[in-house]
């Protein structure tokens, strides 16, 4: 359905398969991302190729978690600093 | 001698000011690297350790967390006695043409919108863990934590062509891995029809698909 190996698929859809990231990176320059945004604007399969690719990179942004450091582990870093002479005021 | 003293007061100051307030950065970034807490640990602390030694190389008012992450790259190389990797691919039209394939078979099977499904986290989480470097740490530079392709060429020591290689091969591991879970944890169209695993949470669910 999606194949860019298939002869059947069009030009402008095998450009979405091999630059769908460059796009969504904000890779591209401004007149191939108005092109790309264009076919996007009117190719459904295309467009929910673009919104699969964009959940994904949605999914992994959510692994940034706000979890701080233990503070062991702070008390540790603060510990050698001060052992090799890290006295803030 | 009361020169030195107060240059070294001034370095410190500096160092609690500007370093100080990334170890909760450096620890998750430290994390995502050796997924494993006391490893963590260890090299957090000799990242802070090395960071201090050369503040004199830091440049003031610059990215001070890029600059951390870098030395913390560094030590969990050295701790894992990792020769740089020397081999670089170009591939990235390998890449995109194959997670292209995956997605049309995702599409035929019911799976495409996998993504999309609240209860993926910990999938996610177990794939990238399985991504091999140099991609795992590239992916995590980038995609988690939000860093600019020129960025993760400083931080990583490579051109920026490597990185966007790095990146998408990746990406296309990460999804293979997590198409391949969805299908087998029942994500698909039969599953649908059996009422398992199937349940859309998201403002998507229009796009779910609908048994018969």
């Amino acid at each position: 359905m999606f194949d860019a190996h298939d002869e059947g698929v069009p030009p402008d859809c095998v450009n979405v398969v091999l630059h769908v990231w460059d796009y969504l990176d904000g890779r591209m320059p401004p007149e191939a991302t108005l092109v790309f945004a264009a076919h996007l604007a009117h190719c459904g399969r295309c467009d929910r190729y673009r919104r699969f690719q964009q959940r994904f990179l949605d999914a992994l942004s959510l692994l940034r978690t706000r979890r701080g450091a233990p503070w062991s582990v702070k008390g540790r870093v603060l510990a050698s600093l001060s052992d090799a002479g890290y006295a803030p005021r | 001698m009361q020169i030195a003293n107060n240059a070294f007061r001034d370095r410190d100051a500096a160092f609690e000011r500007e370093a100080i307030p990334w170890i909760d950065d450096v620890y998750r970034f430290a994390l995502s690297l050796t997924r494993d807490e006391a490893d963590a640990d260890d090299v957090v602390q000799d990242t802070f350790l090395r960071a201090y030694r050369s503040w004199h190389t830091y440049l003031p008012g610059s990215d001070c967390r890029r600059w951390l992450f870098t030395i913390c790259r560094n030590v969990f190389l050295r701790s894992r006695e990792r020769a740089r990797p020397t081999v670089e691919l170009d591939s990235t039209e390998v890449d995109a043409i194959a997670i292209g394939a995956v997605y049309s078979a995702a599409v035929r099977e019911g799976y495409d919108d996998v993504f999309a499904r609240l209860d993926l986290g910990p999938a996610i989480s177990a794939a990238l863990a399985k991504v091999p470097e140099p991609f795992r740490s590239t992916l995590i530079i980038v995609d988690v934590e939000d860093q600019s392709y020129e960025a993760a060429a400083e931080l990583l020591g490579v051109p920026i062509g490597t990185v966007r290689s790095r990146l998408f091969r990746g990406r296309r591991l990460m999804q293979e891995q997590l198409l391949t879970y969805a299908k087998d944890a029942g994500f698909g169209i039969g599953a649908a029809t059996s009422g398992a695993a199937t349940t859309c949470l998201t403002p998507t669910m229009k796009e779910c698909r609908q048994t018969a």
